[in-house]
């Protein structure tokens, strides 16, 4: 009995112990069981190891021999988010909205990022300009950010003429020293930068010239505007260039300008353009009629537009447009004055003219007759490269026919910073032989590479005491520098940049700086700072802010706080509001020479043109945009001359051939590339390539054509008259990923057209009887012996409209992306063994001398009889229930027979580890395996694959379809290219669904399957396409 | 026309030699020691295997990509020399069994040779489909075997069945062969003095004791697998062809592919064998057994089936044209004319219009041009498949994906390692074994038969 008087409570006891509280019995209470686990008994004394133990440890000392001896592949650690971070959810992207800088247009983008890391680029939705879409090199700028030769660190030049790195600080201080000195001095700081369209970056360059006041900012572009810029000033008294309202133009006339290629922002372009040819909005049915009558209807629906192209080169648009006029370059200007006086009422040039030339009559007088019936409805356009005088004849004939009231009334483009003229840059080199020149600093620019060998611009910076070159990756300009300074990617970094008048975006970074890189902007803020010690990654952002909440948010007149207002900017992208535009076009007359100033010469004319999609060469070291074939002659990785089937044939060369072009007094050797409708007296040649200092990948690609650039060009800086070309022996191989089949050969002439691959009709036609290309075709009767599988719940199809599909590849670049597909480079595209899942196939229709081209993207048509599935021995390619054609890589084994079974030749085969057979292993350097996307897995050797439908999106609309409890919906759905492309050509959905796009695109009139009669029941319909000519000339 | 006496059966061999003479001819070879002559060709032989297994080697390690295969042409040399050497395959079968049913009693010196040499050309057919798949290691996906994925094989694939046929093939005339050998294993025990290769034959003749109930049941048994194997030599080669016949590819897809195949194959395997075996009787000096006589009638089955061969190329393009169907009219003018017309022509020139020269007895009877044309006959018909597959594949239905395939000098050495391994087994052979069926050689030598006329039976 305790003190406690716990007998008092205890009713219910184990023994007279507990009821006598013994101690002891207490105590053992305590542990649950009465003895302690007979874990150890009895051996201890024996070994110190028990049975148990023994046999852990054995078991443990087993598995780690054997783990420790075998080679488990996957050496990388895995470490999960111990913290998760707020905006991360693991497997789900997160987008962000930014602007893209690979050229002066700044586009808005959209950029997915899974786990921090940037994947994926698309458009930004809401941007006025670009809507959601973004071009071929804005999806591939990806690559950069993860290109394994990146500068990582700011690098110093020693005495060697080597680069050894160094840090920001140290740097910070030589150079903020230097410019001190420099300006002290009085000697010149030059900045040379590329467009600034960047409002903040504007004002920091003010800054700048505050702080050290011999500054001086310098802008150039390789290729620009500025031809047609000085024009347009010239004639309305106007900086900038108009926005051309294209849903109002019914004739479009192009002059040599590809403004569905290179011109200007072709992803807005060939929307607008492409609105007016599509055919599944009625409008285009019913009121058609009034074009044809050429009746003065002021309703925007007035059914296809007609462009007509004049042009030496062939280009995009040429190839889209209904009548292409072959024309040598240099005529062009003759033309517009041929066509001025046309529109006065005098027909004699222009009849001169079609004799002189030898063009089609009827095409030149359409052209003359469109034009005047649509005064005010048409819009005629000068390629950029054109000399001065030919776009003041231009605006002189656009006003004419009152064609200015097409010239937007909600935007201009007004240039912040107009472009450095020439002179300009020409005293600089004085100046800097002269040695009055303290530094130049070379803000992300390449001159050394870009400038005409006229400048003699190497030797000048010899002259400069200290040259810093700001560049991602080492280039030929940073080995003439005594810094190469690492700057931050685009997606690093951030910016503000002003499109248009009232267009205002937003760059922000999504993933931290990769390496010891700063982005540009703030390295120049860092040294006007008091404390340039105390540098951090926002100082930038917080500049931004500061300019920003002075200048558009009071603009904008927004109702909330700035932060708010910066926030919603951020997360939009974009800010729009209405900014004062004057919309009054006068044109002045005493600016128009009565005679043409440039005329035909009797030599060759030489042009050189802008890169589809290496810009101006600052991205020749990206493989996807090397390996994205060219629209027209599909060629990759290399630059060319390209001449007439004519021309080639007088010179005695073929493809390949090197000739050596020699133009005001210039000469290049470059390889020949025929192309067929080519004017026979011009030769063109992309500028961009050849390039020394891009990288593994860049290097000696094609051939340097800025070597046939002047300083002072007779003509303009890409158009020189009266050149020579001549046969120079040996040869250099142009690789195409389609075969150069002669198409004037009766075997292959149209082959295209007579297998009904490609379908085509006259728009008048289909106006009249829309079942008419039905109806020619005949039907196919086509029977199975096994009842076909019935599709129930969920079949996948796609439509591509070929009224719409320009041929822009950028459908391509960004299945690409997506779908994680290696560049294999030269030689094996050489061998046929691109990757592309997608493709644009080109076909010349007619004859060589001025052929027509029709596009067709061709990916796999996931056939419901599918060739490839019944001959795959180990069924690694078959069938599911929902319409897809799938491929299960792991069972593949790899025999091909699926490919050679492939009436469409789609699939692809790993014939190596491509991911180790570029460029010694380009692919397996680890910065790059933060480029793929995880959704997707990345093929090993020896494995077909091709187009899955992006099966990843439909399995994620899937999922999400279960989470919410709801049906699958075919239209959220959006593959890969269809996101993609900029004329919205691409539809895609499940056809089980009556009222889906997909099912009404598939039910078109217009509908076709490529090889209908082999019985292979494709998925994928295309709808035909409509040429805009006149009934009479269909051939 | 000569006049033929039918009721005097011709002799099948010269002279009328005892059977110790036969024993003695026939397995001088393996009782001598390695004459130069073979060891300067075995030394060829194994370099072109041991060159060309390089290029194999180095296939493995890089990838098929080390070929000139592509997309379109995703078939090139590999498949080309797969079929090539079943074809080579067909004669072997053919001559032992289908002619061994119907009585052909010249056979008999040549069918053991015919045999092995389809074992070989089948040895080196198999090495095809199995390196020529991008994942060589995987190749076992190709058998029906029970798995833990329940995945099952695509029974609806040609090449799945070709994996049965060509195995049932081989394993089918393996046992053959090895049957008809083993009287002569036993006759080999029986006067070796060495003992090793007494041990050898002991094992391998199976107990034979030359009993008559051993005959009984020997006759019984090879009647049983020739029977066995006579729808093999058709249906291996029909099913090759379906390789190609099931597809849609034009030039492809065509019904006359299984008989024009099968014609096809006894052509180059018969060229082939008719090869061989005037290099094995020069040699082993066994002009008597493997007669002028024996090369004559393999050269006029050579012209039977080379001219079905033609007719075949022929029809094809009729069809083309009679079908109206533009793909197949393009690809059989490409095929004539396009950028492959060369091959097209060296293999029209060998199969169709070369061979047209056995017409003349003389030619036929000779061994010089007879072994020309037998060659000409082989390069021809490798041609012939290269036509089928490089030509349809590189240039189908759509133009855009057009494409020429160039080998490389891995196909080309993965060519020579095939010959390699055929002629060195080829070799090997006639070193190790009888090349010629002594105890049928005895069975048909003038008077062995017990007849009425009283000839003597042989021990």
């Amino acid at each position: 009995m305790d003190d406690k008087g716990n007998k008092k409570d205890a009713n219910y006891w184990r023994g007279f112990s507990e009821l006598n509280s013994d101690p002891e019995f207490l105590k053992a209470k305590e542990k649950e069981f009465a003895d302690e686990l007979p874990v150890d008994s009895g051996e201890p004394e024996m070994s110190g190891l028990s049975r148990r133990k023994f046999l852990t440890l054995l078991a443990s000392s087993a598995a780690l021999a054997a783990t420790a001896c075998s080679d488990y592949r996957d050496k990388g650690a895995i470490v999960p988010y111990n913290k998760k971070p707020e905006e991360v959810t693991v497997g789900n992207p997160s987008f962000y909205a930014s602007t893209c800088t690979s050229c002066s247009n700044a586009c808005g983008i959209l950029v997915k990022t899974r786990e921090g890391r940037p994947i994926k680029v698309d458009g930004n939705p809401d941007h006025p300009v670009n809507r959601g879409k973004i071009c071929a090199t804005g999806q591939a700028g990806i690559l950069n950010l993860y290109e394994p030769s990146r500068i990582k660190e700011p690098m110093v030049k020693t005495g060697a003429g080597n680069f050894t790195a160094s840090n920001w600080a140290d740097i910070d201080v030589k150079i903020i020293d230097t410019l001190k000195k420099a300006s002290a001095s009085g000697k010149e700081i030059a900045v040379i930068s590329h467009t600034i369209n960047s409002p903040s970056l504007k004002k920091l360059f003010e800054d700048f010239t505050a702080k050290y006041p011999t500054s001086k900012f310098y802008s150039y572009e390789l290729v620009n505007e500025t031809n047609k810029i000085n024009a347009f000033k010239k004639s309305f008294g106007k900086e900038g260039l108009p926005v051309i309202d294209w849903k109002e133009a019914k004739i479009i006339v192009s002059l040599e300008s590809d403004f569905l290629g290179k011109e200007g922002n072709p992803v807005e372009a060939m929307r607008l353009f492409a609105e007016r040819r599509d055919v599944m909005k009625e409008d285009v049915l019913q009121e058609s009629m009034q074009l044809t009558i050429g009746g003065d209807s002021s309703s925007r629906k007035e059914g296809f537009n007609r462009l007509y192209s004049v042009e030496g080169n062939y280009t995009i648009t040429g190839a889209n447009a209904d009548y292409r006029i072959k024309l040598r370059t240099d005529a062009i200007e003759e033309f517009v004055y041929a066509l001025i006086s046309a529109a006065g009422e005098n027909k004699s040039p222009i009849n001169d003219f079609i004799n002189k030339y030898n063009l089609k009559k009827e095409v030149v007088n359409s052209l003359v007759e469109d034009l005047i019936k649509n005064k005010g409805k048409s819009i005629v356009l000068a390629g950029a490269f054109l000399p001065e005088s030919t776009h003041i004849a231009v605006n002189k004939l656009n006003d004419l026919l009152g064609n200015t009231r097409l010239y937007s009334k909600d935007y201009s483009e007004t240039p912040l910073m107009p472009l450095t003229p020439r002179k300009e840059i020409e005293a600089l080199t004085d100046r800097m032989n002269s040695g009055t020149v303290g530094a130049v600093i070379h803000f992300d620019t390449n001159p050394v590479y870009h400038f005409s060998s006229d400048y003699k611009y190497t030797e000048a910076l010899k002259k400069v005491e200290t040259v810093i070159t700001m560049s991602e990756q080492m280039n030929e300009t940073t080995s003439e520098s005594a810094y190469a300074l690492g700057i931050s990617h685009n997606f690093e970094g951030w910016g503000d940049f002003k499109t248009r008048a009232g267009i205002y975006s937003l760059q922000q970074p999504m993933i931290a700086p990769l390496y010891k890189t700063r982005q540009k902007e703030a390295v120049l803020l860092n040294w006007i700072s008091d404390s340039p010690e105390k540098y951090t990654e926002n100082d930038y952002m917080n500049y931004i802010r500061a300019n920003w909440e002075k200048t558009v948010y009071t603009s904008f007149g927004a109702k909330t706080d700035f932060k708010t207002f910066w926030n919603y900017s951020l997360h939009d992208g974009v800010v729009t509001f209405t900014e004062k535009a004057d919309n009054a076009f006068a044109f002045k007359n005493e600016e128009f020479n009565p005679a043409p100033a440039m005329k035909a010469a009797t030599g060759m004319t030489l042009t050189l043109t802008r890169s589809n999609f290496i810009g101006d060469g600052r991205f020749a070291n990206n493989g996807w945009l090397q390996e994205l074939p060219n629209p027209i002659t599909k060629v990759v990785w290399d630059n060319y001359a390209s001449i007439s089937p004519a021309a080639s044939e007088k010179l005695g060369v073929k493809t390949n051939d090197l000739i050596e072009i020699s133009a005001g007094g210039r000469t290049l050797k470059a390889a020949v590339f025929v192309q067929p409708g080519m004017a026979d007296e011009v030769v063109s040649i992309d500028l961009g390539y050849g390039r020394t200092g891009a990288g593994v990948i860049g290097n000696n690609v094609g051939f340097n054509s800025i070597e046939l650039m002047r300083k002072n060009p007779a003509v303009s800086d890409w158009l020189y008259q009266d050149c020579t070309i001549n046969k120079a022996g040996g040869t250099y191989e142009i690789i195409s990923t389609q075969e150069q089949y002669p198409i004037d050969h009766e075997r292959y002439n149209d082959i295209h057209l007579k297998r009904e691959i490609i379908m085509e009709g006259v728009y008048e036609e289909y106006v009249e009887n829309p079942k008419f290309l039905k109806e020619e075709k005949g039907e196919t009767h086509l029977f199975n012996i096994v009842p076909s599988y019935e599709f129930t719940t969920t079949k996948w199809a796609m439509s591509i409209d070929l009224n719409k599909c320009t041929g822009c590849n950028y459908c391509v670049a960004a299945c690409n992306v997506e779908n994680n597909i290696p560049v294999v480079g030269k030689e094996q595209v050489g061998k046929h063994r691109n990757m592309m899942w997608l493709r644009i196939d080109r076909y010349y229709g007619g004859k060589s001398d001025d052929p027509k081209v029709s596009f067709q993207p061709m990916l796999c048509q996931h056939c419901d009889n599918a060739p490839c599935e019944n001959v795959c021995p180990v069924a690694a390619t078959n069938h599911s229930p929902d319409g897809l054609n799938q491929m299960a890589y792991n069972r593949c084994v790899g025999t091909r027979y699926c490919s050679n079974n492939c009436p469409y030749k789609v699939r692809r085969f790993n014939y190596f580890n491509f991911r180790n057979n570029l460029a010694d292993g380009y692919y397996e350097q680890q910065s790059l395996s933060l480029l793929h996307n995880p959704e997707v897995t990345v093929r090993s050797r020896g494995v077909m694959e091709k187009c899955t439908f992006c099966v990843q999106r439909i399995m994620d609309e899937r999922q999400h379809a279960t989470q919410e409890g709801r049906a699958l919906d075919g239209d959220r759905v959006k593959t890969a290219c269809q996101e993609a492309c900029p004329t919205n050509a691409i539809v895609f959905g499940d056809l089980t669904k009556k009222d889906s796009e997909i099912a009404k695109h598939r039910n078109h009139e217009l509908g076709y399957h490529v090889l209908e009669e082999i019985n292979v029941r494709p998925n994928v319909t295309y709808i035909a396409k409509l040429r805009n000519i006149k009934p009479e000339k269909k051939s | 026309m000569r006049t033929f006496d039918y009721t005097q059966e011709l002799p099948v061999v010269d002279g009328q030699p005892p059977a110790k003479a036969i024993d003695d001819v026939v397995s001088k070879p393996l009782d001598t020691k390695p004459g130069k002559v073979w060891k300067i060709l075995i030394t060829i032989t194994s370099l072109m295997l041991l060159v060309g297994g390089g290029a194999l080697v180095w296939t493995f390690y890089k990838g098929i990509g080390v070929w000139g295969n592509n997309q379109p042409v995703s078939w090139g040399f590999d498949i080309v020399n797969f079929v090539f050497w079943v074809g080579i395959g067909h004669a072997g079968t053919l001559i032992s069994a289908i002619l061994f049913l119907l009585r052909q009693r010249w056979r008999t010196g040549i069918a053991r040779f015919a045999e092995a040499m389809t074992i070989f050309a089948v040895m080196c057919a198999g090495i095809f489909p199995a390196i020529h798949t991008g994942r060589a290691w995987l190749d076992g996906y190709l058998f029906p075997y029970p798995n833990a994925n329940h995945i099952w094989v695509n029974f609806t694939s040609p090449l799945l069945w070709d994996v049965f046929a060509v195995s049932t093939y081989f394993t089918v005339s393996l046992v053959f062969w090895y049957i008809g050998l083993i009287p002569d294993f036993a006759t080999l025990r029986d006067r070796t003095e060495s003992k090793l290769k007494k041990t050898i034959y002991t094992i391998f003749s199976l107990g034979w004791r030359h009993s008559t109930r051993h005959w009984q049941h020997y006759e019984k048994t090879y009647m049983i697998l020739a029977g066995f194997a006579t729808p093999l030599v058709l249906s291996v080669h029909t099913i090759v062809s379906f390789d190609f016949a099931v597809s849609v590819i034009p030039g492809w897809h065509t019904t006359i592919f299984p008989p024009y195949f099968v014609a096809g194959a006894v052509f180059s395997g018969f060229a082939m064998v008719q090869n061989v075996l005037i290099f094995v009787r020069q040699a082993f000096n066994m002009k008597h057994i493997i007669t002028i006589k024996h090369l004559e009638r393999m050269n006029q089955i050579i012209i039977l089936v080379g001219t079905m061969v033609g007719y075949a190329y022929a029809m094809e393009f009729f069809i083309a044209w009679y079908s109206g169907n533009q793909f197949e009219t393009f690809t059989f003018i490409n095929r004539a004319f396009g950028p492959y017309a060369w091959a097209y022509w060296i293999m029209v020139s060998c199969n169709v219009i070369l061979p047209q020269l056995f017409w003349s007895k003389k030619i036929r009877t000779t061994i010089v041009p007879m072994f020309v044309i037998g060659i000409i006959v082989n390069i021809g018909m490798w041609f012939e498949r290269f036509v089928i597959i490089v030509t349809s594949l590189s240039r189908d239905f759509l133009p855009s994906s057009w494409g020429m395939y160039t080998p490389t000098i891995y196909d080309l050495g993965i060519l020579m390692f095939s010959f390699g391994l055929f002629f060195t087994n080829v070799l090997i052979f006639v070193k190790t074994m009888p090349s010629v069926s002594i105890s049928e050689i005895k069975a048909v030598v003038d008077g062995a038969q017990p007849s009425h006329r009283g000839g003597g039976h042989h021990e």
